[in-house]
């Protein structure tokens, strides 16, 4: 493996990851910068890069950072790749040596407001999770879509509700024995899935995420400053995107999430092939959106993602570990964060439960950024290798 | 009778660029947008990804299409929709693109892809009509053999 790309990851802060923590966002960002700064040892004066995920004027100041640029990215459950690669092409033109992306949410503290629509046009109940026209049509929020596409793969493949069950059970096991975990301590059964509530039908209940709070960051920087800073940088070995809204136009947009120009990108750079893979963090807010992954990633044929996560192979011990903390159905949601900090988690060895032992290489994909009509998201895959 | 407060057309997109479409439906009237270079066709309105704005035109749709894929919304997420179980549906127009619509006289149950359906306006508020789809009768729509 030789990364053409020159880019690693020399330290991460993850804050503490739960329902209602009644810390602001703000903090959260601070908190999980200095952790970040501290395990890169680096002091808030190397900081010359800063990648907000979502949009804010307060948090130069409210983090006392002082850097050369600072930028606001956001396309949705893709920005933490995104700014991977953002970071990557500050340090490649030398506009920064160390760039910090930063996230820090409290969704579970600040619910989206169940307001009735105003005709004022001033207060749209659940905002900006209407996504545009579809909710016209009472389509609220990112499940409704996923499940128009888990509908969909089981009319072309014969999918079942109990093969989405088995991507919850699964995920469930790796985060019933990860402390911090939503699911810590709490595994579920086939059973537990199939009576599960109905949310949107086929999806139920155990078939979804919920938001939490918490706080990530990521430091950038080139290998070689890496290496010099820290005994265990993690490689960016690739990195691709693909925006989706191709999919509106060619109408496979519930058959597809944009995965492959994202891939192809990412495995060309990477110089590796999927079987290359040691370990998977995919963007999966829904159990359908793993199955679909599986397949447009190539780890198994499309339309045999249920049967492949049945044979075990996503889970411990796995021909393909996958969302090895829980992933955002059972560990916690801060977006593309869950599958970018648990990847770098694995590449460095230090995985609190569930560690793959001698994995070289992992797979992270982020989803999001919607395209105008709900369900047009955009894809982001990374490559990550472990330290040599 | 569905509450005003629901969302109307106006408060879904940022411009009036949809409003020919929105006007016709309050004559029952289904349209999409047109290339006419390649007689591509579109909804919402939009640049053609081959042609741009350059000859975008509203033309009559059959009303008719196929049913892609649905969703039976049984969270109350919004107050809006006061219906016990919303059946969120995407069709595939006859002129092919897909609409996000509601498929009306369904519990969601008994669907299959590929079913035909076909338009029916529903007044949602004075001034607004939206278009949904019902399945059409089989013996009605099956094609001479």
């Amino acid at each position: 493996m030789n990364s053409q790309l020159d880019v690693a990851i020399a330290g991460m802060g993850l804050t503490k990851q739960g329902r209602r923590l009644g810390i602001s966002r703000r903090e959260l960002r601070r908190q999980a910068l200095d952790l970040a700064l501290t395990d890169a040892n680096l002091q808030r004066s190397d900081i010359d890069g800063y990648i907000f995920i979502g949009a804010t004027p307060e948090d130069l100041r409210y983090l006392g950072l002082s850097p050369a640029f600072a930028y606001s990215l956001m396309t949705g459950g893709a920005s933490p790749v995104a700014s991977i690669l953002v970071a990557a092409g500050a340090v490649a033109t030398d506009q920064a040596r160390h760039v910090a992306c930063v996230y820090g949410e409290a969704y579970s503290s600040i619910p989206p407001k169940l307001n009735p629509h105003s005709n004022a046009g001033t207060e749209r109940d659940i905002k900006a999770y209407s996504y545009g026209y579809p909710y016209l049509y009472g389509m609220v929020g990112p499940a409704a879509t996923y499940a128009l596409a888990a509908r969909r793969h089981m009319s072309l493949y014969g999918t079942t509700s109990e093969d989405l069950g088995r991507v919850a059970v699964t995920e469930r096991e790796f985060a019933s024995v990860r402390p911090g975990a939503q699911g810590y301590g709490q595994p579920i059964t086939l059973d537990d899935h199939q009576d599960s509530r109905m949310i949107v039908d086929p999806l139920r209940l155990l078939d979804c995420s919920r938001p939490t709070d918490g706080g990530a960051a990521v430091i950038v920087t080139s290998s070689k400053r890496a290496a010099d800073l820290t005994d265990r940088p993690v490689e960016v070995l690739g990195a691709g995107t693909s925006h989706g809204i191709e999919s509106w136009w060619n109408g496979s947009m519930f058959e597809s999430m944009n995965v492959s120009r994202a891939a192809q990108r990412a495995f060309e750079q990477a110089q590796v092939g999927i079987e290359d893979i040691d370990v998977a963090q995919l963007y999966a807010p829904f159990t359908i959106a793993t199955l679909m992954q599986l397949e447009e990633y190539g780890f198994c044929k499309p339309g045999e993602g249920g049967s492949f996560v049945a044979a075990g192979h996503t889970g411990p011990g796995g021909t393909i570990p996958t969302n090895t903390g829980g992933g955002q159905l059972s560990g916690f949601y801060a977006t593309g964060f869950t599958p970018l900090s648990e990847g770098i988690l694995q590449m460095r060895g230090e995985a609190p439960s569930n560690q793959v032992v001698g994995a070289q290489t992992c797979l992270v994909s982020g989803s999001g950024g919607n395209g105008g009509i709900q369900g047009s998201w955009a894809h982001a895959a990374l490559i990550l290798g472990a330290a040599r | 009778m569905i509450p005003v407060d629901r969302p109307l057309p106006g408060d879904v997109v940022e411009d009036a660029i949809d409003q020919p479409f929105w006007d016709a439906c309050r004559d029952h009237v289904l349209l999409i947008y047109r290339c006419r270079i390649c007689a591509e066709s579109f909804w919402p309105a939009g640049c053609c990804p081959q042609h741009g704005m350059q000859d975008m035109i509203w033309v009559t749709a059959s009303g008719g299409g196929t049913l892609h894929t649905w969703t039976v919304v049984h969270q109350k997420y919004s107050k809006s929709f006061t219906e016990e179980r919303t059946v969120v549906a995407v069709v595939k127009l006859d002129e092919g693109p897909l609409m996000h619509t509601n498929l009306i006289g369904s519990n969601g149950i008994d669907l299959q892809v590929g079913l035909p359906v076909g338009v029916v306006f529903q007044t949602i508020a004075s001034e607004s009509v939206i278009p949904v789809f019902q399945l059409r009768n089989q013996s009605e729509t099956s094609a001479p053999r």
